[in-house]
């Protein structure tokens, strides 16, 4: 039976799906990218062979999240996509209806607004990082708590402390504030819950029609303390999906599906030797970053070129 | 002599009549070469914090050409009339640059609030081009002309562009990021690698579309954003708008704020400040085009 493998490379964690021809999920799985997309994939995809029944062949590959190029060439992907629109795709799959998607990944927030299944706006954060995953679980681990307990804790605190929402290093030295002059761990971190989101819909959400059905997605989504306060805030039900933090994988695997052609992958990838090396290239004033990568010492891509003439 | 001329800011919007002007006197003149990183850094250096990537990357042009001319040619814009003035910079750039370095500057007022016009000024320069003021004055009638004729043609392909069947990107922002190779030129390359067309905010008669300016805004007076933003005359013909800006942009910043709120397209708003890499640019950009393929 045909098979379709999705992989989405975020900048914490991996996600990787396979998906049949009716978009059931056949396999998935959820690791820690650990600053190396080459290693976790290959980790990744060796958990999913695993789980892979024997009648199952894989028809097509898709790659998406901020690694998505890398991975892609990795691994001979017939689609390799950005995450808004894998997002939504996998989304919509799933919820036909759903009008607005809020998603807070590790290093980035964005918000996707449909009508009618369609895409018709959406925005990223900037630069910033402020708001997002990598954000509370560096404050997480500052307070010395589990980021995993962080929602549980929150929901506990009946007096959110008022926290700065705008930039993380000023949330971060009212933080240090409120924790001088008494406020309990459970109300700091309440506030910090609180403040994801608010600073969520003042910089993202900023002047989009947030309307339901909304769903929650990205790793923070897992986060029942931002998840109570979004409810609170926007005053409209907050849908989490508990395969939320699959949907990227999936989207891309389904429009790897609808890209797919007779042809077969077999996923034997833990003995390539796949490097990378990177080098500045002296020959013009634009002194551009050369990215290569190699394959069983082969040099199968590069790019970073301005002029697109080196190779 | 031989005059240098930054191929950044002014350029854009006066290289053609230079062109003409310039070579109808027989005047030497040497163009900086299309923005690299070198350059960008070296004006990075120069400048200060609070100055526009745009203006830094121009201080890197004069750096580049501080040595090889005799005179670098900076004109000092004020307005080109009433509720049509330009950014500060333009106003600027000639007293920043001379703070920054030991150069001659050949130096022209645009000031048309207090009668300076374009020719006077450059009549003004008569003595050190060496010119008599009846060569300057056929040299700049000449240069007008030709300027007419090839603006002209560009505006008739940009709008001829508004029909094309291709998904049709309005792209708006300053001339001298557009065209910029570090600023615009990877966008744009990176739009076309997507199969779309794109329309030029800059590039229209601004005479036939001044009037829709007043539908997003009454008080504006800044020329070139209003030029570019009566581009919005056509956004019906457009399927989505992508503004582009250099961070920090005063103009931009509230001028763009102000549009957003009042259209309703698919936009994306790019703010660049220093270029480390093109990646998460084309991540928003994808995704912006993704809207109107699913």
């Amino acid at each position: 039976m045909k098979c379709y493998l999705g992989i989405d490379i975020g900048s914490i964690s991996t996600k990787g799906v396979i998906i049949d021809e009716e978009n059931n999920i056949i396999a998935s799985s959820y690791i820690w990218t650990e600053g190396n997309p080459v290693e976790s994939v290959k980790k990744l995809v060796e958990i999913l062979k695993q789980q892979l029944p024997e009648e199952y062949k894989i028809h097509g590959i898709g790659t998406t999240g901020s690694a998505r190029k890398l991975i892609g060439i990795m691994l001979n992907a017939n689609v390799v996509k950005n995450e808004i629109t894998a997002h939504a795709v996998g989304t919509l799959a799933f919820h036909p209806d759903v009008k607005t998607i809020l998603e807070i990944g590790g290093q980035d927030s964005k918000i996707i607004i449909l009508r009618n299944g369609i895409i018709v706006d959406y925005a990223m954060n900037t630069l910033c990082a402020a708001g997002t995953g990598s954000f509370l679980s560096s404050q997480a681990k500052r307070l010395s708590i589990p980021i995993e307990d962080f929602g549980e804790i929150a929901l506990t605190s009946k007096n959110p402390a008022k926290i700065a929402a705008r930039c993380t290093v000023f949330a971060e030295s009212d933080l240090i504030h409120k924790a001088q002059v008494g406020y309990s761990k459970q109300d700091i971190i309440a506030g910090l819950c609180k403040s994801i989101v608010l600073n969520y819909l003042n910089n993202v959400g900023k002047g989009k029609k947030i309307r339901g059905p909304i769903i929650f997605q990205g790793g923070v989504s897992k986060n029942k303390g931002v998840l109570k306060y979004f409810r609170e805030i926007l005053n409209e039900d907050v849908m989490v999906d508990e395969n939320g933090h699959l949907m990227g994988a999936i989207g891309i695997a389904i429009l790897s599906k609808k890209e797919s052609s007779e042809k077969q992958y077999d996923l034997n990838i833990e003995d390539i030797k796949f490097i990378t090396k990177a080098n500045e290239c002296n020959k013009c004033p634009n002194n551009c970053e050369i990215l290569r990568i190699y394959k069983n010492d082969e040099h199968v891509d590069s790019w970073g070129s301005m002029c697109g003439k080196v190779k | 002599m031989t005059i240098g001329i930054p191929r950044s800011m002014f350029y854009y919007y006066f290289n053609k009549k230079w062109k003409y002007f310039f070579d109808y006197l027989n005047i030497n003149t040497i163009i900086s070469p299309k923005t690299n990183r070198e350059i960008l850094d070296n004006g990075i250096k120069l400048s200060t914090d609070e100055m526009c990537l745009s203006l830094k990357s121009y201080i890197g042009h004069v750096d580049y050409l501080k040595d090889k001319c005799d005179y670098i040619l900076i004109p000092r814009i004020d307005n080109y009339g009433r509720k049509e003035q330009t950014c500060t910079n333009f106003l600027a750039i000639y007293d920043i640059i001379n703070n920054i370095f030991d150069i001659k500057i050949l130096d022209y007022n645009i000031d048309l609030e207090n009668n300076e016009t374009e020719l006077e000024g450059l009549l003004k320069l008569s003595k050190i081009l060496k010119k008599t003021k009846s060569e300057i004055k056929k040299a700049y009638s000449y240069a007008c002309t030709m300027e007419g004729k090839e603006k002209k043609k560009t505006i008739i392909d940009n709008m001829n562009k508004l029909s094309s069947t291709k998904t049709k990107i309005l792209l708006i922002g300053h001339s001298y990021n557009l065209y910029d190779s570090l600023i615009g030129v990877p966008i744009i390359k990176y739009l076309e690698k997507l199969n779309c067309e794109i329309i030029y905010s800059d590039l229209f008669d601004y005479k036939s579309t001044k009037d829709i300016v007043s539908k997003y805004s009454k008080n504006l007076y800044w020329k070139y954003s209003k030029q570019n933003i009566s581009s919005l005359k056509y956004i019906d013909k457009v399927d989505g708008i992508i503004f582009l800006s250099t961070f920090p942009c005063g103009l931009d910043s509230l001028v763009n704020e102000l549009v957003f709120r009042k259209i309703n397209k698919p936009y994306l708003n790019l703010i660049l400040d220093d270029l480390g890499g093109i990646a998460g640019i084309e991540t928003r950009i994808e995704s912006f085009v993704d809207i109107f393929e699913y």
